[in-house]
């Protein structure tokens, strides 16, 4: 029996211990050189439609670490790019024996979709600005090696909150592991009705980080300008660029964080990049655990699908 | 042929009449309607209505036909076939087909297929582009449409959004005694969205459409009715903000009506959770405060009508990622079933005021002889006989509609057209107890 991972939302605070539990497992075995159990014969398809190395080499990865072995599509190279459905797409992959499928899609909800389709496993890679939720175990391992702990943690997720996946995902997971989540940015950035992601809203960068001891800045999208939801880029740094000095106001140990790719000089200066506080690296690392214990995860299910 | 409906619970909003009685239907026409005619056991047929409601035939003033251009979608012979299962007698067309309805050929073309033996046997009541190819700029020859049977016209699916044609298409209008049916949406303001902006699209990631995108056109359409005096039927109206805007233009002296659907009526934004694309449509599912205050101006008549804006999309169309899926849903069969057990059985409306928004009201509205049993007032009888406590589960794959695209499947219903007139009877319902006609010849 297999599960799906399509959301961090929708997996209950066990789960998500579970999960960090293997992924901090395998990184130990790893690390520590120990044979890995064979995960036997199964072959994962990376199905990209959006480009993407990180990730992709990440799960990528992690699958060669557990004997799995990887087809790997992009999204130039299918027959989307000949007018198929990504419903054909889908259900042609089923019938040629994949086992699992790791699915990036630039529309929210597509992992949904591929789950009604292509059945499972699933590992949801990325589905528009629903939810990134592979990424947001990495980033939470990350804290968890260095805090020990959730609860209560001030958590400051800043930027572009209204296009993010990467914060949906982080607010799900952060929020039902016991932190205390704040959005920091722009009106035109953040939803409308903010109630019904978990945290605190803020449009003061101070405000909002003080006193944290984590912070995550998310990536700023270019073209959210030419959509008019930005006046400049350089607005923008100026009132929410994490640096030398707004870094003061939070935690001396708070620390930075960067789901990649970073846009040097204006999310973050190179001392909160490059300086003592950031585990930017330590969260890239950390990805291949996680997406270990994802896959894992999916295929030694109880047949819930999730 | 002489056929007598007897001992049924007659509503006609256009006689306020809500009354135990019988109807008689002689060579096609009503000949007599009330609780005092008297039944000479000398029919052809004799169909006993006890506990049935004998109501004028449905009209519904929004449906989508999808003839020419679209027939993966539905069919004029489809369509009209789903509307007599559910009641309606008269529908009314919507002009985005490919080619758009813009033209008096075209309309002829609508008439000629919804009289052919292959279709349900209801009406059509075509509805006109109101601007050349639907493309907001060049007024259409509306007065050769309207010679070849136009009822209205619309900008339907392609809200106009240059003000000053707006304006000028109302005047036009208004000279040739036209209604507008109106969509309202700024494109620049609902531009990519996919459902209401709010709580549960910043929970899905998906681009949301603020409710102002309704509300902004709808204000602009009932301030240019009230400057040119133009009638202007403001279509599915979802948000609490917009029923308050046409509140206020009634009261100003507007000539304004409005319509609202089945759907803003008992669905909510949270049923998206899950990425079902039959959800998705335009104007989208709002909130529950939103349901609350449109129920309100449904009491309070407000909102004149319901209609069932039918959206019906091929399959392949909608198994797709939600934010390339079309909007609408297909919505003939369950209009009538969903306004009576949301609207009706939870005591909102009256079984008489239902009827009247779901017949009488569109019919006046359009001028059609339609919405009514009054006997001269309609060429050919139209009457749907309602069980108004049947429970049934809403089956879409028993349906006659193409479009399988509907959040109402499997959802259980109380209510439902049984028997459907129009001159000769064009539909019964596999629930109807057929012992309840005596055939005396």
């Amino acid at each position: 029996m297999s599960r799906n991972l399509t959301s961090i939302r929708n997996l209950k605070q066990s789960e998500i211990q579970d999960l960090l539990k293997l992924a901090a497992e395998f990184k130990k075995g790893i690390n520590h050189d120990t044979p890995m159990k064979s995960h036997g014969n199964k072959v994962i398809g990376l199905l990209f439609f959006e480009n993407s190395t990180r990730t992709r080499v990440s799960f990528e990865q992690a699958a060669n670490y557990l004997g799995y072995r990887v087809s790997s599509f992009a999204a130039q190279s299918s027959s989307l790019s000949k007018g198929e459905t990504l419903k054909d797409t889908l259900l042609t992959l089923k019938g040629e024996r994949l086992d699992a499928l790791v699915m990036r899609h630039r529309s929210s909800g597509s992992a949904n979709l591929a789950a009604r389709f292509f059945g499972g496993p699933i590992v949801n890679a990325g589905d528009g600005e629903h939810e990134h939720p592979t990424q947001a175990l990495g980033d939470a391992l990350t804290i968890l090696e260095k805090k020990r702990h959730f609860q209560g943690l001030k958590v400051a997720i800043v930027g572009d909150i209204l296009h993010s996946r990467v914060a949906r995902s982080n607010a799900w997971l952060l929020s039902k592991m016991g932190a205390e989540l704040h959005f920091v940015g722009p009106k035109m950035l953040m939803p409308t009705d903010g109630g019904r992601l978990p945290g605190a809203i803020h449009h003061d960068l101070l405000a909002g980080i003080e006193g944290a001891d984590v912070i995550m800045c998310l990536r700023l999208q270019k073209e959210r300008m030419s959509d008019g939801l930005l006046s400049s880029v350089g607005e923008f740094r100026r009132m929410y660029q994490v640096n030398r000095e707004t870094l003061k106001v939070a935690k001396d140990d708070c620390l930075v964080m960067h789901p990649g790719p970073l846009n040097r000089g204006i999310e973050l200066d190179d001392f909160a990049a490059d300086g003592p506080n950031s585990v930017i690296h330590r969260q890239v690392e950390n990805g291949i655990f996680v997406r270990m214990a994802a896959l894992h995860w999916v295929f030694e299910g109880n047949g819930e699908s999730k | 042929m002489k056929i007598i409906l007897k001992n049924g619970r007659i509503l006609d909003p256009s006689q306020e009449l809500d009354v135990i009685g019988n109807v008689i239907i002689e060579d096609e026409v009503v000949v007599e309607v009330g609780s005092d005619v008297e039944v000479e056991e000398d029919a052809d047929e004799i169909i006993d209505c006890t506990g049935l409601w004998i109501t004028p035939g449905l009209v519904d003033m929004h449906v989508h036909l999808r003839e020419p251009g679209e027939e993966q979608k539905e069919t004029i012979a489809t369509a009209t076939q789903a509307a007599a299962a559910g009641g309606f007698t008269t529908v009314c067309c919507m002009p985005n087909t490919n080619p758009p309805l813009d033209n008096a050929a075209l309309i002829d073309f609508i008439l000629d297929r919804a009289a052919s033996p292959l279709a349900g046997g209801v009406f059509v009541a075509p509805v006109g582009s109101l601007t050349e190819g639907n493309r907001g700029d060049r007024i259409s020859n509306l007065e050769a449409m309207r010679k070849a049977g136009i009822v209205a016209a619309s900008d339907e699916g392609c809200a106009t959004q240059n003000s000053k044609v707006m304006n000028r298409a109302m005047e036009y209008c208004n000279q040739l005694d036209l209604p507008i049916l109106a969509h309202c949406e700024d494109y620049t303001l609902s531009d990519g969205g996919v459902m209401n902006e709010g709580a549960v699209s910043a929970m899905l990631g998906l681009k949301g459409m603020p409710r102002s995108a309704e509300e902004v056109m709808v204000m602009r359409n009932c301030l240019l009715s009230l400057h040119t005096g133009c009638q202007v039927h403001i279509m599915r109206v979802s948000t609490w903000g917009a029923v308050e805007m046409i509140r206020q233009a009634k009261y100003l002296g507007a000539r304004v009506t409005c319509e609202t659907c089945p759907q803003y009526l008992c669905l909510t934004e949270e049923m998206m959770a899950d990425f079902a694309p039959e959800f998705k449509t335009t104007p989208p599912l709002r909130t529950q405060v939103d349901i609350d205050l449109l129920m309100q101006a449904l009491a309070d008549g407000t909102i004149d009508v319901i209609a069932s804006d039918h959206s019906p999309h091929a399959d392949y169309e909608v198994q797709v990622p939600f934010d390339e899926a079309p909007f609408g849903m297909a919505g003939l069969e369950s209009c009538l079933s969903v306004t009576l057990t949301h609207v009706t059985h939870s005591g909102v409306l009256s079984p008489l005021e239902t009827i009247r928004k779901l017949s009488t009201a569109p019919a006046k509205i359009l001028r059609l002889d339609a919405g009514t049993l009054r006997p001269g007032d309609s060429p050919v009888a139209q009457v749907t006989l309602i069980d108004p406590e049947l429970k049934w589960k809403f089956d879409v794959q028993k349906t006659f509609s193409k479009g399988k695209n509907t959040p109402f499947n499997g959802m259980e219903l109380k209510g439902k057209a049984v028997l459907t007139i129009s001159g000769s009877e064009i539909y019964r319902d596999a629930s109807f107890d057929n012992a309840r006609v005596t055939s005396i010849n």
